[in-house]
């Protein structure tokens, strides 16, 4: 039987160095992903999911300091893989990131399907008629019109730009998408249009996406799976249903409580305090200073506990439901 | 995805694009010549109105002819025993034949309309003291006799300047914060020295203290005959005056090209690119030279028609017989002639310049091309 898992992380680190020291901005995230599956990753700005979408794509700034860890993709370390390789293998043939800011991600001076067609021609050497055929397909699929192949960046409408950079991102037919705050420049109408456009790739294309996002509406349309990062940690895995309906760790609990709803008369309660500085990250436990069931344990980091299958949460109130594991 | 492969997948919209881009080029070279016609026109003509401070040299010149007349009529002995009725009658007559060549007796007006025209078919008119070193008159002869040995050396030292900076400045931008990035950041004041300071130095080194280069000069005296012995010489003659000009220079262009480059190549879109896993050669050409060459062709253009002016202070202290020498005696004996020309010559060149500029910048960069069909 073929393995289900697409991707697997282990121990990720990313630290940065800066004038106050380093900066973990990914300091030991550890998930697998399924095939066709979408993980999204919930956190505050500054909780270094931008960073881990970096790391996955080896897109490493000039003042890293640090990395570790081990990601599989397929089953093969391509954290092991010298640059170039990772570079003609693996980046965007296998595993694409739509950035964010994607505003921006397109070359002012170049047609945008030649931007499209561009991996295709550069990484796989298809002639030009092929690769633009092939753009016109994927621009069909995110429901661009293919006119817009010939046009360059500035004609198109910020929606239009966000489509052609997720086109771009499909066109090698990766097995893995990550998309860095895909819609959070967007007004509301053309974020739920792009969505559905992601969830029609999802179910056509059998692409597994990690989504990374601020807003848990958003999260809750696409996901299957849930990651909450807090201070470089994921402190929660769970299903999209067990993250929504029961969190388990004090953190996805307030966060959940913080959302407003429609049709309900609590108000949405914030959540006292700051994140952690990631320069010094407190031992122990990182959410301790915000948590209202803190006690004497939270002093030493917790480990990742098992709840559920493929259900952790870093919080020493689960050490006696479950016992420590290694990645969910 | 795989399954529409098959499906008929239209031919790429990406040829349709060249012909509208084609139509919108046309018209807006048409409407760039003109605005740049209209420009040349109105500098050109307050050129003349300020040259001739709005009319007031006339007087000058009336002054002049009066008394060039009068003394070439007492220091002619044919009149010596003329009555001195006589004599101020023919100077009267004398001047109003000078005044009426000069046409200085129509009005100011009219006759900086004539002067427009003129100016405009490059009819540059003669000087009214200098002369060229072939001994004419004429401004264009004085000037375009100047042309080639400044176009030589400007053109030398900037066109190096300007390649050895924009290459160098893009190699440091690939090793940002390296020890040789470092120290060149280090250098770039050593370029608010001028040139002719570091000239003065050179020639004390490399004319006296070691007496390796002509210290002056544009060839060996006598002219060597044979043509490759007077290329050498030239080149002899060059070596200073080009060496200080790109030691002085030099590291400010890198560090503010380098700067250039390190901002450019923070752009999203240059991320993205490397995210798309192209390789650094393609990244540098496509992602950030290309979206850059509009900047970089203007100031290459600009630096062009910088050679033009010469370098006053730089030339004297090289004793080069270069343009920048002739504008400034020219302006210190008032010979409005001159000064005209020179800045006819200019006008046109700069007007050239803009309009290749604006043609390079709407082929560069579609938003110029484009501007105005959406909107």
């Amino acid at each position: 039987m073929r393995d289900r898992t697409l991707l697997r992380v282990e121990a990720l680190e990313l630290h940065y160095q800066t004038r106050q020291g380093a900066v973990h901005a990914v300091d030991g995230v550890s998930f697998d992903l399924h095939r066709q599956e979408a993980l999204v990753v919930l956190g505050e700005s500054g909780c270094g999911k931008s960073s881990l979408a970096k790391a996955l794509m080896r897109l490493l700034p000039r003042n890293v300091h640090h990395t570790a860890g081990r990601v599989s993709l397929d089953g093969v370390d391509v954290t092991a893989l010298p640059d170039e390789r990772f570079r003609r293998e693996v980046q965007w043939s296998r595993m694409a990131l739509v950035m964010q800011a994607s505003m921006n991600a397109l070359n002012p001076v170049v047609r945008v399907g030649e931007q499209v067609a561009e991996p295709l021609r550069v990484l796989r050497g298809w002639p030009r008629g092929k690769a633009l055929a092939r753009a016109a397909e994927v621009f069909e699929l995110v429901g661009v019109a293919t006119d817009f192949l010939a046009r360059y960046p500035f004609e198109l409408s910020g929606g239009m730009r966000q489509r052609a950079v997720l086109a771009m991102a499909l066109v090698a037919e990766p097995a893995l998408v990550i998309l860095d705050e895909p819609t959070s420049a967007l007004d509301v109408l053309t974020q739920a249009s792009i969505m559905n456009a992601l969830k029609r790739v999802k179910r056509e294309l059998g692409t597994s996406f990690i989504l990374i996002t601020h807003d848990v509406a958003t999260s809750s349309e696409l996901g299957d799976r849930v990651a909450l990062m807090y201070a470089g940690q994921f402190v929660e895995v769970a299903d999209a249903e067990r993250f929504f309906t029961a969190p388990a760790h004090p953190y996805s609990q307030m966060l959940m409580a913080s959302v407003p709803r429609l049709r309900q008369r609590a108000r949405p309660e914030a959540i006292p305090g700051e994140p952690p500085s990631l320069a010094a990250p407190p031992g122990g436990c990182r959410y301790a200073e915000r948590c209202p069931y803190r006690f004497a344990r939270c002093a030493q980091d917790p480990p990742a506990f098992r709840l559920g299958e493929r259900h952790r949460a870093r919080c020493w109130l689960h050490a006696d439901d479950a016992q420590a594991g290694g990645s969910a | 995805m795989r399954s529409r492969q098959g499906a008929a997948a239209p031919e790429p919209a990406a040829h349709r694009g060249g012909w509208r881009d084609l139509r919108r080029l046309l018209f807006y070279t048409v409407k760039r010549l003109l605005a740049l016609f209209v420009t040349v026109l109105v500098g050109v003509y307050l050129t003349i109105v300020i040259a001739n401070m709005g009319g007031q040299v006339d007087e000058l010149r009336r002054v002049q002819i009066r008394s060039e007349a009068a003394e070439a009529v007492r220091a002619d002995p044919a009149f010596q025993d003329m009555p001195a009725e006589e004599r101020n009658a023919l100077i009267e007559r004398q001047v109003a034949l000078e005044v009426e060549r000069l046409r200085l007796d129509e009005p100011f007006l009219v006759r900086s309309v004539d002067y427009l025209q003129q100016a405009l078919r490059l009819d540059l008119g003669r000087a009214e003291q200098m002369h060229s070193d072939r001994g004419s008159r004429d401004v264009y002869a004085i000037i375009v006799e100047r042309l080639p040995a400044t176009l030589l050396l400007f053109g030398t030292a900037n066109l190096l300047v300007f390649f050895v900076s924009v290459f160098v400045a893009l190699f440091l931008s690939r090793r940002y914060g390296s020890a040789l990035d470092r120290s060149v950041v280090a250098l770039a004041p050593t370029s608010a020295a001028p040139g002719w300071f570091y000239g003065i130095f050179l020639i004390l080194v490399f004319a006296f203290v070691a007496p390796l280069l002509p210290a002056g000069g544009m060839v060996a005296v006598p002219p060597p005959e044979d043509g490759w012995a007077y290329a050498a010489s030239v080149v002899r003659h060059m070596l200073l005056p080009v060496a200080a000009m790109f030691l002085s220079q030099i590291f400010i262009s890198i560090y503010s090209w380098r700067t250039f480059f390190l901002i450019h190549s923070s752009e999203d879109y240059v991320e993205m690119a490397r995210a798309k896993g192209l390789p650094s050669r393609l990244i540098e050409r496509r992602y950030i030279l290309r979206p850059t060459l509009s900047p970089i062709v203007t100031s290459f253009l600009l630096m062009l028609i910088g050679l033009w002016s010469g370098a006053i202070i730089l030339e004297q202290v090289f004793n080069w017989p270069g343009l920048g020498s002739l504008l400034f005696r020219a302006i210190g004996y008032r010979d409005t002639p001159v000064i005209i020309g020179g800045v006819v010559i200019f006008a046109y060149l700069l007007a050239a310049t803009v309009f290749v500029l604006d043609i390079l910048y709407a082929l560069l960069d579609p938003r110029v091309r484009l501007e105005g069909e959406r909107r």
